[in-house]
């Protein structure tokens, strides 16, 4: 039993690890734009297809394939940002959600086109799982852990000792005081689309490595990530990182109890749980 | 008159149910559900499993369906009350995938993905032209009935405090408006009418899937709505029949482009349907038929 | 027994305390004044009392009853309406509209009733509409009946504001800065309109920046600082006050 409880503990940490880069990508365009983009669930779609064409297409190794991911998938959140979201920045932010939702459906049936529905995978080497004691660990999964904590790091270096990263973290703070203060907040819009939705396709070749890639990749998903951004207080990126690693061991340890096909209600019933309780989160600051 | 009209506006007349329920939560009130297939779900298996396994009669399962759907919707509700907006958008989208896991995964129920079918016809399908006059004419009813509804619910002291709470529920409070209560009831009335919709489209069709209430149906609806006019509950119909018209329309893809496959025409109709509800949003977000002004 | 009774209320922000035990009352037909620097808890102290805000601790009674911490409707429906300091309407809803909305007890509200509209939902809902023009009129807001609030110049909103709290017929009213940002001749107008609902039998305790409006129309004056109150009295007795005048010192502005 207690062997059991610690391999799915290690199998969570594993895949919340890819989680919380899609949940910093969230919650940092929820911080900054203040509405839920749900066209996170395309861009991480889109940035899998743009890693795994590298990867197949170019035979680029993988941390190379996810810079390509988060490269791509930064640009079209830029272009869809400047597109559709700009125009639309003075609606209600419930009328941008829907448009994200929009550009979503646009995203995944483009890749539907250019690729069909059938699951593809990466060119990666196929290696013999590492036993440690009773735990059993994927080489694979522990190399994903291992970039996704690389991507984080070298987040947070950007975000503290950067003068852009301390203008980003002061427009999500107060948009208005920002611009007084002469932060160009359209600037930092289009930065935190890129950054945001690039860190998307990150967690998207990520999850491709581990599994299979498919138009619907980040829709399957998409629960998560919010159920992590949402425990962690929507707007907080240390909290989504927190959030992430619990929905990834809930999720997880959740198979103990029900069957596995149930993983994707875990982020759902983690959602209602934390906003019945303690809607702000676990470091969410202001609930207005 | 012609079979595959019959259908077109049956159809519709199902859309328009859909749109006049959303239009009713999210039109008038601002309450926004992004898990409107899952409703319209719960409605179409209620109602089809009723009288498939139960053998209950048609009128009695659709009933029932629209009180399951009431129940659910505001059961909802009652968990995301105090919920600000965009929470509301993320628990309805989460709430309409968890239902639909549910029904891909409760094989002795719903049979999976395999899906229920010989739901039987409100009217007998072995009339054949009778059953789809029949329908169609029981479908237009039921729309008459739900605009009926929804306007004069609208067009009340009612309707005014839930477009009151949609610009401002503090301030609604304030006014002395239980907003909480309100809100529940308006959900609530809302999802009966999505079920109803649902239990409509199991009958009519005699097969339901986990497949057609994917989160696409209720992008569909909310596309219907936004083109004929959101607030309006007749721009709710004129969107739906619009909507069925597009849809219709973008058969002709198929044809004029046989280069592609049929999976790339499948994703070209979703990519018209995303361009069009985007250019809606950006050129024409009050919609064809306008909210009016009340005097 | 003082219509509105506040005791030892208190209310914090995330650590900063913006009400710490602010206690005084305010009686039954008279215009109360609350004056106090910026910041000094008068705007979160309606808020609290008119349950927008939920009270740390503390006691609000209204009418001999404890109202602490109930929704804001129960307490609209108590016969306590405030109003907001930035004159915020319903937008999409026009002047008529929302004027109406504020009426109480009408049966036509009601699920059943909107659909089934019997004849004393249709009755009230006509008395009700009468009511409104008839308030309108009172406020010169005949004009622009069938606007939208959101078209409404600053002046109209400020009166609309008052007109809405006039049609809930409250006991009392709490006025948020009814004439910041108003000119003079309207800040006139508006003084009037208080003065007439008062000698009507309507209470008032109202938050004033502008002290001649206060020195004209408010008796007694409370006056608060860093979240309680301090001195009450006539407005020569608390404008005297030397402690008055040193919580002024330091802040050259006066709300
Ligand atoms: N919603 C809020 N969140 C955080 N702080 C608040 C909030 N409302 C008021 N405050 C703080 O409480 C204090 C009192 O504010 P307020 O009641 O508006 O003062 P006044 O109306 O007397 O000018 C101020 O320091 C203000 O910053
Ligand atoms: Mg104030």
């Amino acid at each position: 039993m207690i062997e059991t409880i610690l391999q799915l503990a290690a199998n969570g940490i594993m895949s919340g690890a890819v989680l919380a880069v899609a949940a910093i990508g969230f919650t940092m365009m929820f911080a900054v734009l203040r509405f839920p983009n749900f066209s996170l669930a395309g861009h991480m779609a889109g940035g899998a297809y743009a890693g795994w064409i590298a990867n197949t297409m170019f035979g680029l190794p993988l941390p190379l394939a996810l810079l390509c991911g988060f490269l791509v998938a930064g640009g079209i959140g830029v272009a869809s940002d400047f597109i559709v979201l700009r125009p639309l920045r003075r609606a209600a932010p419930i009328t941008l959600a829907i448009a994200s939702v929009a550009i979503s459906l646009f995203i995944e049936n483009a890749l539907r086109f250019g690729f069909g529905n059938d699951l593809r995978s990466f060119d990666l080497p196929l290696a013999r799982d590492w036993v440690i004691g009773w735990l059993r660990l994927g080489p694979q999964q522990v190399q994903n852990a291992g970039l996704a904590i690389v991507a984080m790091l070298i987040l947070f270096v950007i975000f503290t000792f950067t003068q852009t990263g301390r203008a980003m973290r002061a427009t999500a703070d107060n948009a208005g005081l920002a611009a007084v203060k002469g932060i160009d907040t359209e600037k930092i819009t289009r930065l935190v689309s890129f950054l945001g939705m690039g860190l998307a396709g990150a967690a998207g070749v990520l999850l491709g490595a581990d599994t299979s890639i498919e138009p619907l990749l980040g829709l399957k998903v998409i629960l998560s990530v919010f159920a992590a951004a949402v425990l962690g207080g929507l707007g907080s990126i240390p909290g989504a990182v927190l959030g992430a690693f619990a929905i990834g061991i809930v999720e997880e340890a959740s198979q103990i109890v029900v069957p596995a096909t149930y993983k994707g209600a875990v982020g759902f019933v983690a959602i209602l749980l934390v906003l019945s309780f303690r809607p702000s989160g676990f470091l969410g600051r202001r609930q207005t | 008159m012609d079979s595959y009209l019959i259908a077109m506006v049956t159809l519709a007349a199902i859309y328009a149910m859909m749109a006049i329920s959303l239009n009713l939560s999210w039109g008038l009130a601002g309450m926004v559900n992004l898990g409107l297939a899952g409703f319209i779900s719960i409605g179409a298996y209620a109602s089809g499993l009723l009288t498939t396994v139960l053998g209950w009669p048609v009128p009695l399962a659709i009933l029932a369906a629209m009180i399951i759907g009431l129940v659910s919707g505001v059961a909802l509700t009652y968990v995301t009350l105090r919920l600000r907006d965009d929470y509301l958008a993320i628990v309805t989208l989460g709430f309409a995938e968890v239902i639909r896991l549910a029904i891909v995964n409760e094989l002795w129920l719903t049979h999976g993905s395999d899906g229920i079918s010989g739901i039987p016809g409100i009217v007998a399908r072995e009339y054949g032209y009778g059953f789809e006059l029949g329908t169609l004419a029981l479908a237009l009813a039921a729309v008459a009935l739900c605009y009926w509804l929804a306007d004069r619910v609208r067009t009340s002291p009612y309707g005014r405090n839930l477009r009151a709470i949609r610009d401002d529920p503090e301030g609604t409070a304030v006014a002395g408006k239980n907003v909480t209560l309100i809100k529940v009831k308006t959900f609530g009335l809302s999802t009966a009418i999505a079920a109803l919709a649902g239990a409509f489209y199991a009958h009519y069709t005699s097969f339901i899937s986990p497949e057609i209430f994917q989160p696409l149906l209720t992008m569909y609806v909310f596309l219907a709505l936004t083109m004929g006019g959101t607030g309006n509950n007749r721009g709710a119909m004129l969107g739906a029949f619009l909507l069925i018209f597009v849809l219709e329309a973008s058969r002709f893809i198929a044809p004029s482009l046989p280069q592609f496959s049929a999976v790339q025409h499948a994703a070209i109709r979703e990519m018209l349907v995303a361009v069009l509800f985007i250019l809606t949003l950006l050129y024409r977000p009050q919609g064809i038929s306008p909210e009016t002004r009340h005097r | 027994m003082s219509l509105l009774e506040i005791k030892d209320l208190t209310k914090s922000f995330f650590g900063a305390h913006a009400l710490r035990g602010a206690s005084f009352n305010a009686e039954q037909g008279c215009i109360t004044g609350l004056i106090g620097p910026n910041g000094a808890g008068k705007t979160t102290l309606f808020n609290v009392v008119s349950g927008v805000m939920r009270a740390d601790g503390g006691t609000v009674l209204f009418d001999g009853r404890n109202i602490t911490n109930l929704r804001p409707d129960e307490i609209t429906r108590a016969g306590l309406m405030r109003t907001f300091q930035i004159a915020r309407g319903f937008p999409r809803l026009t002047v008529l509209e929302n004027l109406m909305l504020y009426a109480p007890g009408n049966p036509g509200e009601t699920l059943v009733g909107a659909i089934w509209r019997g004849s004393d939902a249709r009755a009230s809902e006509a008395a009700i509409r009468e009511e409104a023009l008839r308030v309108a009129k009172r406020l010169d807001l005949t004009r622009v009946i069938d606007n939208y609030a959101s078209d409404l110049s600053g002046g109209q909103k400020k009166l609309l504001e008052i007109g809405r709290a006039i049609m809930a017929k409250p006991k009392m009213i709490l006025l948020d800065e009814p004439a910041a940002g108003v000119n003079p001749s309207l800040t006139r107008i508006i003084a009037g309109h208080i003065r007439e609902l008062a000698q009507e039998g309507t209470s008032f305790l109202i938050i004033e920046h502008d002290m001649m409006l206060v020195r004209e129309l408010c008796d007694p004056v409370i006056v608060m600082a860093e979240g309680r109150d301090f001195v009450a009295g006539s407005f020569a007795e608390v404008t005297a006050d030397a402690r008055v005048q040193e919580a002024y010192l330091g802040k050259r502005r006066w709300s």
